[in-house]
């Protein structure tokens, strides 16, 4: 269900905590959906379990998620499927940002980036 | 008393003139996972000697489960665990007669653990502990250590001869381990990814001192590599806080900081009008920026 990569500057919470927000952001993880166990993901992953708490603790904190007693944690129901577009936009600008800044000091133009960008979107979709 | 499983408060040693390890304030809890990381000879054993108290400090204190460490009583001593860098095993026994030696010191002995680690691993009972290589040898040390359920377990460099599928069995078991039952682990070990594995502590030991301690989420957090560009051709100068290297060309620079914080962020900023990408690093490139 996640990608995660210990070896990566990115603390492994912080992984989670991006990738729970944007799957709940675009309906892949809907209201009710479960989410694995700590214990589940620190041994399929090899990855300390506190990490993964910790991440579930602040995902909880958000409202994002729902902890059931002796049951596993579910996405939160008040989460109406999509949330607004502007949040969602806000979400990947970091991405966007990092993108725009290699194709500057690449010097592609902005015609050559959003050229590149819908190939890699027609590609995605097939 | 508390409930932490070692706390230790101003730890110094000495041997002889030499002064090994200095003044070290540290805690660890029930479900901490601590990896040690040091280059050779920068006090690692020595520390986790002092921890196991086969040696006492030569000024501060350090007790585990509340105890003097260096007088434990044998019911303490039976909650802990050591894998040691160099095994004691006994040649002229078969692995079986070891596991058989081991458990019968210890009445919470899990045979069925052991059993069926033994099979997981692929350590044969029949051998003669003579004739196992050194990575099989690894592997008995490691599951010696185990068979009691200790509540703190403590592994000097404990697979530096284990292949990677068997140092991968081998945090699955210690994941396990600490996931399941609040049991604390002191792991030193070269492999840093590895310690990026299991670990949510962090200690790195340099110059017998702890340069740095703390949860691994803060110190991939706080330790980053920063891209520097100014607007002219000449970067303007800059007062870079906790910087530990900064290299200058032209517009560009690039420096690695520790204590990096979004207010650093924004007041470096401010401070010259240069625009920062940060960049996150691992903990091996970590490591290594904290040796330069």
């Amino acid at each position: 269900m996640f990608i995660l990569n210990p070896q990566s500057g990115i603390p492994i919470y912080r992984q989670i905590l991006d990738q729970v927000r944007r799957m709940v952001a675009s309906g892949q993880l809907p209201p009710g959906a479960t989410l694995p166990s700590v214990r589940d993901l620190a041994i399929r992953h090899t990855i300390n379990p506190m990490t993964i708490s910790r991440a579930y603790t602040m995902l909880e904190a958000e409202g994002l998620l729902e902890r059931n007693r002796g049951k596993p944690m579910t996405v939160a129901s008040q989460n109406r499927n999509h949330s607004q577009l502007p949040k969602r936009l806000q979400q990947i600008g970091p991405l966007v940002e990092q993108t725009v800044v290699a194709a500057k000091q690449l010097q592609l133009s902005e015609a050559e980036l959003v050229k590149a960008v819908r190939r890699e979107w027609e590609q995605n979709d097939e | 008393m508390n409930s932490a499983t070692v706390a230790a408060s101003n730890l110094s040693k000495s041997f002889g003139a030499k002064q090994v390890l200095h003044d070290m304030t540290f805690g660890i809890s029930p479900g901490d996972v601590v990896g040690v990381l040091g280059k050779n000879g920068a006090g690692k054993t020595t520390l986790l000697e002092l921890i196991l108290g086969f040696t006492a400090p030569t000024s501060g204190a350090i007790s585990v489960f509340g105890h003097d460490s260096h007088t434990l009583p044998g019911s303490i001593k039976a909650r802990v665990g050591f894998v040691p860098q160099q095994d004691e095993l006994l040649d002229q026994l078969s692995v079986a007669d070891q596991l058989r030696v081991i458990a019968s010191f210890y009445p919470g002995w899990d045979s069925e653990l052991i059993a069926r680690l033994c099979g997981e691993w692929g350590v044969n009972l029949l051998a003669r502990i003579k004739s196992m290589s050194v990575g099989e040898r690894q592997k008995l040390s490691i599951l010696l250590a185990f068979g009691h359920k200790p509540d703190l377990l403590i592994l000097d460099e404990p697979v530096a001869s284990l292949d990677p599928i068997a140092r991968r069995q081998f945090l699955e078991q210690l994941l396990a381990i600490s996931s399941d039952a609040q049991r604390a682990i002191v792991f030193s070990s070269h492999i840093v990814s590895d310690i990026e594995r299991l670990a949510n502590r962090i200690w790195i030991l340099k110059d017998g001192r702890l340069d740095w301690q703390g949860d691994l989420d803060s110190l991939k957090e706080s330790i980053v590599r920063l891209h520097i560009r100014g607007g002219g051709s000449e970067l303007p100068a800059l007062i870079v806080p906790g910087v530990l290297t900064m290299r200058r060309e032209g517009a560009f620079a690039t420096a690695v900081v520790r204590d990096w914080t979004q207010e650093s962020h924004e007041a470096l900023e401010n401070q010259a009008s240069v625009q920062i990408d940060v960049e996150p690093l691992g903990l091996e490139e970590i490591f290594l920026e904290l040796h330069r």
